[in-house]
């Protein structure tokens, strides 16, 4: 190919600087991959990722991604090549920062492998980089993955961007990151559809494989590669119902069954995989007409239709976590959500002051652990949820060194068997042995949604009944909080308490700054009881 | 000019009751299922696999 299809041309790039990339647009748009040091780190259509820098709209410029800013640092070569024709668009030396002697840009992780942008702008080893035998592991997760389905009773094969990769190219797209398995299950209802994901990932669990849910359709498998780095196989089932096929997360589209089945095969890095029966349908119906041309920057445009049915039948299942899970792995939450400090009068030092040692504590929302550790030290034996465990990793180890009587568990409060199951855990054990026990909630009303906040009301009156209480401080609206929280008045907590069974025994509010609130921002406190 | 606003107040009710019965599906299907793994141990007061049930559910999630 020599030409992007709708023959865009670039007239030149005018600048490229330590902010980003200064260019004149002239025609239709068109996608260019940035090198550095001759790797493709990322990738940008002229148009579309650009903003106007003058009045004819023809000069455009486009900032490197924030994500990029903490790598850049040192002397590259940078070439701006357009993806489909490959005509060098720019090259040139460029120094970014304040370097040492012959430090070069470095897109390196932690591990020390070579990462670059993927299509959703995260930073990950990217398949381009991979060499063949690391990627064998991968492929015999997705063939074992495919036969545990298969005998679950669904028939996946490559789909997205591994399925264009496989049909286009014979192996993995060069840019793109994780792999993906798709599947149009024999059921026509969202409500089966989600049962039966629900048993397939119960069975690809008793294969061995480590597993996370995204949504009530899909799931992601780790898949492990040859140096130990953890690659994402992702499952997304789909369904036909009324001449439309519906397939998490993206396609919502006028189908035929005889286009999906029976399978035929494709061929990815050299194995046979299975593929629907005519691919090229669903690689139209997943990225349009234009498939055949390369995209390393696609975004999907999902109808507003699509997206809506999606998400109202399958989502909702843990709102605002991969927020909360960036903020945990970028170690954003700062300092002061330490292990074990506390400062002023906490909710956590109200219950020390209340209970009975050995009163069982119920830390809900523990984020990294910081009052669970304060408690536990104290003699209280703490359980520590959170829809994000991994942030209470370091709290764990702490609980293990000193001894302490702390437990790190994950609760999803936007999901009602993450929930009804742990509450049914508890009531086992507190029926072999009664302990008194109280739950510790500080931001987590204020931090999840209205399902949530009723998901904590249901974990309290199945946790709490026969006198068990619950110790809650949420922002009630006045001056600077936190990011994420969402104002919540006295008696809107009150009114959700008392639904779920609820007795309000105290209530208060602190000002900002006021005696017993060194915080920027007011605060309610409650503690409600069970019967 | 009532009736086109008439209209789109309808069409706007009608769209968020659309919404509200698209989401019971995933709850149906949790509890469903919550009540499928759960309900038989629990009724054969097989104490054992009560237990197991309870951690296979959890592990799946």
């Amino acid at each position: 190919m020599t030409a992007s299809p709708r023959g865009a041309r670039i007239a030149r790039v005018t600048g490229v600087d330590q902010d980003g990339v200064r260019l004149l647009a002239v025609g239709a748009d068109a996608v260019v991959d940035a090198l550095f040091d001759d790797r493709r780190i990322w990738s940008f259509w002229v148009r579309r990722d650009t903003e106007r820098a003058d009045r004819t709209g023809l000069v455009r410029h486009v900032a490197w991604p924030a994500v990029m800013r903490p790598h850049l640092r040192g002397t590259t070569r940078i070439v701006l090549r357009e993806h489909v024709s490959g005509r060098v668009l720019h090259d040139g030396e460029l120094t970014f920062g304040d370097p040492e002697p012959g430090e070069r840009v470095r897109f390196v992780n932690k591990r020390g492998l070579d990462i670059a942008l993927d299509k959703s702008g995260r930073f990950s080893p990217v398949f381009g980089e991979r060499t063949a035998a690391d990627l064998e592991p991968l492929l015999d997760t997705m063939e074992q993955v495919i036969d545990v389905l298969a005998r679950a009773g669904v028939e996946a094969f490559p789909a997205y961007g591994t399925l264009l990769g496989a049909v286009r190219e014979g192996r993995f797209l060069g840019h793109d990151s994780d792999a993906d398995l798709g599947y149009v299950s024999r059921h026509t209802t969202p409500v089966d559809v989600v049962r039966e994901s629900f048993r397939l990932q119960r069975a690809v669990v008793d294969a061995g494989f480590g597993t996370y849910r995204y949504s009530g359709a899909a799931f992601r498998v780790a898949a492990i590669e040859g140096d130990g780095s953890v690659r994402g196989l992702d499952v997304f089932g789909g369904f036909l119902d009324g001449g439309r096929l519906y397939l998490m997360g993206e396609i919502g589209t006028e189908f035929e069954e005889s286009w999906i089945r029976p399978l035929g095969t494709c061929e990815l890095a050299g194995r046979r995989f299975p593929a629907p029966a005519v691919p090229e349908r669903l690689l139209e119906a997943t990225y349009g007409p234009s498939w055949r041309v390369p995209d390393p920057a696609f975004k999907f445009e999902t109808s507003e239709r699509t997206r809506d049915s999606l998400n109202q039948w399958f989502r909702g299942l843990a709102v605002h976590r991969q927020e909360w899970e960036r903020r945990y792995g970028a170690g954003q939450a700062g300092q002061k959500g330490q292990p074990g400090t506390t400062t002023g009068r906490s909710l956590a030092k109200e219950i020390a002051a209340r209970e009975q040692p050995g009163t069982r504590v119920l830390d809900v929302g523990a984020g990294r652990g910081r009052d669970a550790i304060w408690l536990a030290r104290r003699g209280f034996p703490v359980t520590a949820y959170d829809y994000v465990p991994r942030a209470l990793t370091r709290a764990a180890r702490i609980a293990v060194e000193e001894e302490l009587p702390f437990e790190a568990r994950s609760l999803n409060l936007d999901e009602w068997r993450s929930l009804m199951s742990e509450g049914a855990r508890l009531a086992r054990a507190s029926d072999a042995a009664p302990v008194p026990t109280v739950i510790h909630a500080r931001h987590l009303l204020d931090a999840t949604d209205t399902f949530g906040r009723s998901g904590l009301g249901r974990f309290a009156a199945m946790t709490l009944r026969g006198g068990g209480r619950l110790y809650a401080e949420w922002w009630t609206g006045r001056g600077e909080p936190e990011p994420g929280l969402t104002a919540l008045s006295a008696e809107q907590v009150v009114g959700r308490l008392e639904r779920f069974g609820g007795r309000i025994t105290s209530i208060e509010e602190f000002e900002a700054g006021a005696r017993g609130n060194a915080r920027p921002f007011s605060v309610g406190r409650v503690i409600a009881s069970w019967a | 000019m009532q009736g086109k606003r008439e209209m789109a107040e309808r069409i706007e009710r009608l769209e968020a009751e659309v919404a509200e019965l698209r989401r019971h599906q995933v709850r149906l299907a949790e509890l469903a299922d919550l009540v499928q793994e759960l309900l038989i141990p629990m009724a054969q007061r097989d104490e054992e696999r009560v237990e197991a049930a309870i951690a296979r559910l959890q592990d799946g999630l």
